[in-house]
């Protein structure tokens, strides 16, 4: 059989109950095997995304992975999502950076790694020691279920609260905002209402709304609204939306990219993909409004767990510390086009930072319960 | 077991058990072994069961009702049009006085070759704004053709891969058909027309009945196909609350969809009872020819069309991504590794390994034996091999966390999943060469004085051998091609050929498809070759 990473935790756990040495052999307790070989961080472009937007940036503040303890040891992790390769990336750059340091990793639809961690946790065949994935319902699912352990207040530290779990269960590292792309060229900002609810009545709009009802950002927003505003409300909207001719596109790449052809004048998307387009087409005319207080603004992050029963206590820490440091940030803000997570590193493209962004009060782990979301959207005839 | 029985003759219509000498301890290991590839399925009622009062309600909710009309609108349109194309193909290659038969046959039957998962791959990124066909009509004035998904997309894909079941099926009914009688009505006056619907039709009847089951059942249990077309059909819906945090539903789900399949199998035992004579050697095979005169070169683009589709357009579309960086290289992330077809060699190896260890006996016992408990034994697995790979995974992820955690999601319950899957391949093609074995051989072995076990080795294991070997090709080749046991039991980090496929479609990373793609229809390829040769060695059997 071959030589998996649970039973190499498996052996470690058998020596950790052996002795305590035998476990810090194993690991490479901190520096331990990697005295001669100096570890080289690489320049700053190494962790920037290239393109019209990211160019010309200042350099970020926060703590550079030069201020980090080394990373040495095996580390398993389960990466949710993993925006489409890119935390894979990332991960590949670490593992250059660190020689003692190796990273099994398995990649799964967050919601279905969440189910999967819960129910190995119970049967107390826990896999992997981090997860990480691209939302906050998949993390409060796993925090819910009780199958984390709390992270120290030095790794949580830098976020904001709103996007740390309770209990430190987990911490956010890249934020996704929900926006309205529009073509700058039919309209222009105070054209797109402030508030979700009036999108249906908007007589600005020349045409239609373009919309991807079955990409998962969009259900989580419907999911928003009917937390916030209730079920009937939900599928009011969603109606008179689906009656004024919003149009439907396979996801929100698409529907950003439409409204910068002048296809549709606005529509529904996250923030990052309007800066995708951005990015490759500078002269496009894109620009993003945001609502206000209301499902429309809702900000969703990506956030990484330590998941419970984990012997690797500090590397996971400390690998948590690194997806904070300065040049993660700018990674994630650079080539994914996410919202950074700590201070000294601002969003792309002028984008409002986001303390700026007036975000609903919501509990984002509650977002996972999608059951209600789609009987609703299936009422108002809007299939997701 | 009436439901597994009927599978087993769809599957394998050699099915004439002769009474030998009983070996209980065989018996009880063949209804052992059989048992423990059962089980698992059972696990799906214990998860449902966590739902309470709630399953009645959704498994009768309008949602659920709605999947389960567009998984059957699908299963019938499919098999239809499998029908349509596999039954006058075979006509046109068996019967016809067409040019180069082997090449047209050959051409025929590749489609089956290929997973349909990387032919609905090809076709979503060859069609629509900015698809590779655009591109290509695009100096013809051609501005844009419309995406190929959904429903549509999902019927036209699965029917050009599979309709090769009904096509190989209806050939070898029509190889096998008496031409004396067809001829005999003929001289009675018939038409042509006449004596292929009352002479011809009846006798080849069970055999595209036998074919259009095969194609059912791939139509509802494909989870590639409808997932990358966007259709919600069962595997699709299974999956998507499988990743939702709706697992109990999707277990749910998985039982509604196991039910289709029985009936699926009951209808079709309606149509292919007691038929099976009809598969039987007849007097004049095959010798009846039909004159078409100048027709015969249009009905050729039949042939010519589908095999364009199915073939040519996978090659073309991830040649030319291997060639010029198809999309998705850009971004630089999530790079192909050989250890991924690595990895699918290593575990294909064991479950063939595995799967032939595992049908030796039950080969072994139902050839030899005519007892209830042998062929109870012989035909539970084919319960396994009905049922969708998801199906299976989901049950087994269950099974494992709740039974034997310490096998979950490692190389064994993996191996374990394909053994479930895919043994009856093996067992089929076994048998067939068991039957073959003269017992009396064996006997005069035992009487030279050869224990049991010495006269199996030297008599009976050498002239199974070919039967081994053919059944160890099968399974290591579907799987070479599994896709949704692999994407949920593979063990933390290991990736194989389909699952990084998969990765990277999902990621909208394409181009970087390209190259494990072509290996997979490579190494699909040789799975062809062994269905042919098969094929061919049974012609010539029946010669002799």
């Amino acid at each position: 059989m071959r030589d998996s990473p649970r039973t190499r935790r498996r052996f470690l756990q058998a020596t950790a109950a052996g002795s305590l040495a035998g476990l810090a052999g194993c690991q490479g307790l901190l520096g331990g095997s990697s005295d001669d070989e100096r570890v080289t961080i690489p320049e700053l472009a190494t962790f920037r995304g290239s393109g019209a937007i990211v160019e010309g940036r200042p350099a970020p503040g926060g703590t550079s992975i030069e201020e980090l303890p080394d990373l040495s040891g095996e580390l398993s992790l389960y990466i949710g999502g993993g925006e489409g390769g890119i935390y894979y990336r990332f991960v590949k750059m670490l593992q250059e950076i660190y020689p003692d340091f190796t990273v099994y990793q398995s990649s799964a639809a967050s919601a279905s790694l969440a189910q999967n961690i819960v129910k190995e946790v119970q049967a107390g065949a826990a896999q992997a020691d981090v997860f990480w994935s691209i939302d906050a319902s998949s993390l409060g699912y796993v925090a819910d279920n009780d199958a984390y352990e709390p992270l120290p207040k030095d790794v949580v530290e830098p976020v904001p609260e709103d996007f740390q779990g309770d209990d430190n269960a987990w911490v956010g590292v890249a934020g996704r905002a929900r926006s309205v792309p529009y073509n700058t060229n039919q309209l222009s900002e105070s054209d797109i209402p402030d508030a979700v609810q009036d999108f249906p009545s908007a007589a600005s709009f020349p045409n239609t709304v373009g919309w991807a009802p079955t990409y998962g950002a969009f259900k989580s927003f419907i999911t928003a609204m009917r937390l916030l505003r209730g079920p009937d409300a939900t599928r009011e909207w969603l109606v008179a939306m689906r009656e004024n001719g919003a149009k439907r596109f396979p996801d929100e790449f698409v529907v950003s990219q439409r409204v910068a052809d002048g296809v549709i004048p606005a529509g529904f998307a996250n923030h990052y993909y309007a800066m995708r387009v951005k990015n490759q087409r500078p002269d496009a005319p894109l620009a993003l409004a945001f609502t206000s207080d209301d499902a429309g603004a809702l900000v969703n992050v990506a956030g990484a767990l330590r998941i419970k029963g984990t012997e690797k206590d500090q590397l996971v820490n400390n690998f948590i510390k690194h997806l904070l440091s300065a040049e993660a940030q700018e990674f994630f803000a650079t080539v994914s086009f996410a919202y950074p997570m700590i201070e000294g590193v601002t969003p792309v493209g002028g984008l409002p930072t986001i303390d700026e962004l007036n975000p609903p009060d919501i509990d984002l782990s509650k977002l996972s319960n999608l059951e209600k979301t789609l009987e609703i959207m299936r009422n108002a005839g809007v299939l997701g | 077991m009436t439901v597994t029985e009927r599978v087993a003759r769809a599957v394998d219509l050699a099915t004439n058990d002769e009474a030998g000498a009983v070996g209980t301890g065989l018996t009880f290991l063949a209804a052992a072994v059989a048992a423990v590839l059962v089980i698992p399925l059972g696990w799906l009622f214990v998860d449902v069961l966590g739902l309470g009062g709630r399953a009645i309600d959704l498994a009768t909710s309008a949602t659920t009702l709605a999947v389960l009309a567009r998984s059957v609108a699908l299963v019938a349109v499919v098999t239809a049009g499998s029908v349509l194309v596999g039954v006058p193909l075979a006509v046109l290659t068996v019967q016809a006085d067409i040019p180069f038969k082997r090449f047209w046959t050959v051409l025929a039957a590749l489609p089956l070759a290929v997973p349909s998962y990387l032919g609905a791959f090809a076709v979503v990124s060859a069609t629509g704004r900015g698809g590779v066909l655009a591109n290509a009509l695009q100096p013809l004035g051609v501005e844009t053709i419309p995406t190929v998904d959904g429903f549509t997309g999902a019927a036209l894909v699965l029917t050009v891969y599979t309709y090769p079941y009904v096509f190989l099926t209806t050939r070898a009914s029509l190889l096998s058909l008496d031409a004396s009688l067809v001829e005999a009505a003929r001289t009675l006056n018939s038409g042509r027309w006449e004596a292929f619907r009352r002479v011809t039709l009846p006798q080849i009847l069970p055999g595209v009945a036998a074919g259009a089951l095969l194609v059912a059942l791939y139509t509802l249990s494909d989870f590639g196909t409808p997932n990358i077309m966007r259709v919600q059909v069962f595997t699709q819906f299974i999956y998507a609350r499988y990743t939702g945090f709706m697992q109990d539903y999707a277990a749910l789900l998985s039982l509604q969809l196991l039910a289709v399949t029985a009936v699926i199998l009951a209808v079709e035992s309606r149509i292919g009872a007691d038929d099976s004579g009809a598969y039987a050697s007849g007097g004049n095979r095959g010798a009846l020819s039909i004159r078409l005169g100048w027709l015969r070169y249009p009905l050729l683009v039949l042939p010519l069309l589908v095999g364009a589709t199915a073939i040519l357009l996978p090659i073309v579309v991830f040649g030319l991504w291997l060639t010029n960086g198809g999309p998705g290289y850009a971004g630089g992330s999530m790079a192909f590794s050989w250890t991924y077809g690595w990895n699918s060699l290593y575990v294909a190896l064991l479950a063939a390994v595995a799967s032939v260890l595992v049908a030796l006996p039950i080969a072994l016992r139902s050839a030899a034996s005519d007892s209830r408990l042998a062929a109870l034994a012989d035909r539970a697995p084919y319960a396994g091999y009905a049922a969708p790979g998801i199906v299976l995974a989901i049950a087994l992820v269950s099974f494992s966390l709740n039974v034997v955690p310490a096998f979950y999601k490692t190389i064994p319950l993996l191996v374990f999943a394909y053994v479930v899957r895919f043994v009856p391949q093996a067992i089929g093609s076994m048998r067939t060469s068991t039957l073959q074995v003269d017992q009396t051989l064996v006997e005069a072995a035992r009487t030279l004085g050869r224990s049991r076990f010495g006269a199996f080795r030297s008599v009976t294991l050498p002239l199974i051998a070919p039967g081994i070997v053919t059944g160890a090709a099968l399974v290591f080749l579907t799987t070479m091609k599994e896709l949704p046991a692999t994407l949920i039991l593979r063990p933390l980090g290991f990736d194989t050929l389909v699952t990084y496929i998969w990765r990277v479609q999902e990621a909208g990373l394409y181009g970087r498809a390209a190259l494990p793609a072509l290996v997979l229809v490579v190494v699909s390829g040789l799975s062809m070759a062994v269905i042919l040769a098969q094929e061919d060695a049974d012609d010539s059997d029946t010669n002799e």
